[in-house]
């Protein structure tokens, strides 16, 4: 495989500066940051905030269809509009809008290779108008498409199963070592560790330096060689709370062309505090967790951390210690013929 | 020199007459009134130190006391408007006070502001982070310091 299973989802920062002005299109910057929009943003695009406007503010889940439809109106988004989503952090939260909007049954999505970081990169411009307004359009959604996402009691049974789960944070937070990304806050999870069964492959491998994904031969190399996942099993990817899974699902889904991967949104701050859930740990070889910790910061574009606490200074050697709360597993759990050497 | 609790009233003040999108502007320029770090402070932050671990972008804080008053220099990354509009908040509140009333007051300065509506339980456990930050590293110099002579 040398090309994206489907490349037509994917757009380059020039195809958006030459097309930003036809009508057809609308582009959403979508970002973790609730202001970064407002600091400059690609001239025409609208804002799509993932907690004010994608969340509900009462209920732990997505605005209903009709709420949907009601943002889709007031943004000028019409049923037959082509949406280009970017964003910050290597477009973690634009993948998350656009999973959404496919959730909702959105039929033209497509990603800004790169996101914000790329199109800085270029040295193109920022707008610091204010967001524009579109004409009111006539949205109508479908109810929400749940070939996509994936819910707890799912997870529960495809885990029993031994079906793969890509568990895409950090190695420090797939071992159980840290209950959040590296210099990121905790967010409440009360066990550490993941999914049984799910194979460690950190969204940020996916990525190249300047945010944009890497080559289908690449991708390939990662997710079917290396970690044995294949294009026909039923997939789900999970993080904390489904943002940088997002980012794994379309990769796995527009890139590699998987038939059925769903993004387990509710993820680790889910499952950690899940009463009766399974939970497995491992322990990683300390200095190797520590590079890869460094190179997760890297790519996501936050420079060099500083490594604190116990990881990468008890340097004892590795050590492949399996601790695993998974009820009768004498052997760590080995779903489904992992590559050699894969942890 | 304002009380630290005058000011703080005085900007709680403001942010609640505005509706939520505004309260949004307004820590914009809070963000963009943020001074500029020290060219003295540049070698330390880009050696990684005093780093907010807590916080979700780079943020680096310097917490020093001059005859006996706090003064605050921060360093916020650019893509980070928001953290950074926090920061520029707890400066312009901070700086110039005695380390007394910084711990005395309130540490529920966000919710105070009303900003949770608009940033969400994820992004303001964040900011909360940096607060304590400061308030850990107030308490940490006057009490090395506590006459505050350099």
């Amino acid at each position: 495989m040398t090309t994206y299973a489907h490349p037509e989802v994917l757009v380059s920062t020039p195809w958006v500066a030459e097309h930003w002005n036809d009508p057809k299109i609308r582009i959403v910057e979508s970002d973790e940051d609730v202001l970064l929009y407002n600091t400059g943003h690609i001239s025409g695009a609208v804002k799509i905030d993932w907690h004010t406007d994608l969340q509900d503010q009462l209920v732990r889940d997505y605005i209903d269809r009709q709420r949907f439809e009601e943002l889709c109106r007031s943004k000028g988004i019409a049923n037959d509009t082509t949406v280009i989503f970017y964003g910050d952090k290597n477009n973690w939260w634009a993948a998350y809008a656009f999973w959404v909007f496919k959730l909702f049954g959105h039929d033209q999505c497509l990603l800004m290779d790169g996101g914000r970081k790329r199109w800085e990169l270029d040295g193109r411009e920022w707008s610091r108008e204010p967001e524009p307004t579109y004409p009111r359009t006539e949205y109508a959604a479908m109810e929400p498409d749940l070939s996509i996402r994936a819910f707890r009691d799912e997870v529960l049974k495809h885990s029993e199963a031994g079906k793969p789960l890509v568990d895409v944070r950090s190695p420090g937070e797939f071992s159980g070592e840290m209950l959040h990304m590296p210099d990121y806050p905790q967010e409440g999870a009360l066990r550490g560790g993941h999914i049984p069964g799910a194979v460690s492959i950190p969204w940020s491998k996916a990525t190249n330096d300047d945010g944009t994904f890497k080559s289908a031969r690449e991708l390939e190399n990662l997710y079917c060689r290396e970690n044995g996942l294949t294009r026909r099993a039923r997939t789900i990817a999970y993080c904390r709370i489904g943002e940088r899974s997002s980012h794994t699902w379309f990769a796995l889904k527009y890139l590699l062309g998987f038939k059925h991967v769903k993004n387990y949104d509710g993820s680790w701050t889910e499952w950690g505090n899940l009463v009766g859930a399974p939970i497995e740990r491992s322990v990683r070889p300390a200095e190797a967790t520590a590079l890869e910790i460094a190179a997760e910061a890297r790519a996501a574009g936050r420079g060099e951390p500083v490594v604190t606490g116990s990881v990468g200074s008890e340097g004892d050697g590795p050590h492949h210690l399996h601790l695993s709360t998974h009820e009768g597993s004498a052997d760590p759990y080995t779903p489904y013929s992992p590559a050699p050497g894969a942890k | 020199m304002p009380e630290v609790a005058a000011k703080l009233d005085q900007i709680v003040a403001e942010f609640a007459e505005l509706e939520p999108r505004e309260r949004l502007e307004l820590l914009l320029d809070f963000a963009n009134n943020l001074p500029p770090l020290p060219a003295r402070l540049q070698a330390e932050r880009d050696a990684g130190l005093h780093r907010v671990h807590e916080c979700q972008t780079p943020v680096f804080i310097w917490v020093e006391l001059v005859g006996g008053l706090v003064q605050i220099h921060a360093d916020v990354a650019p893509e980070a408007p928001t953290v950074k509009g926090f920061v520029g908040i707890l400066v312009d509140v901070f700086s110039g006070a005695t380390p007394e009333a910084i711990l005395q007051s309130p540490s529920d300065l966000l919710h105070r502001l009303q900003l949770s509506e608009s940033l969400g339980m994820v992004r303001t456990r964040g900011l909360g982070g940096v607060l304590h930050f400061i308030r850990r590293q107030v308490s940490r110099v006057s009490t090395a310091n506590p006459s505050g002579q350099q």
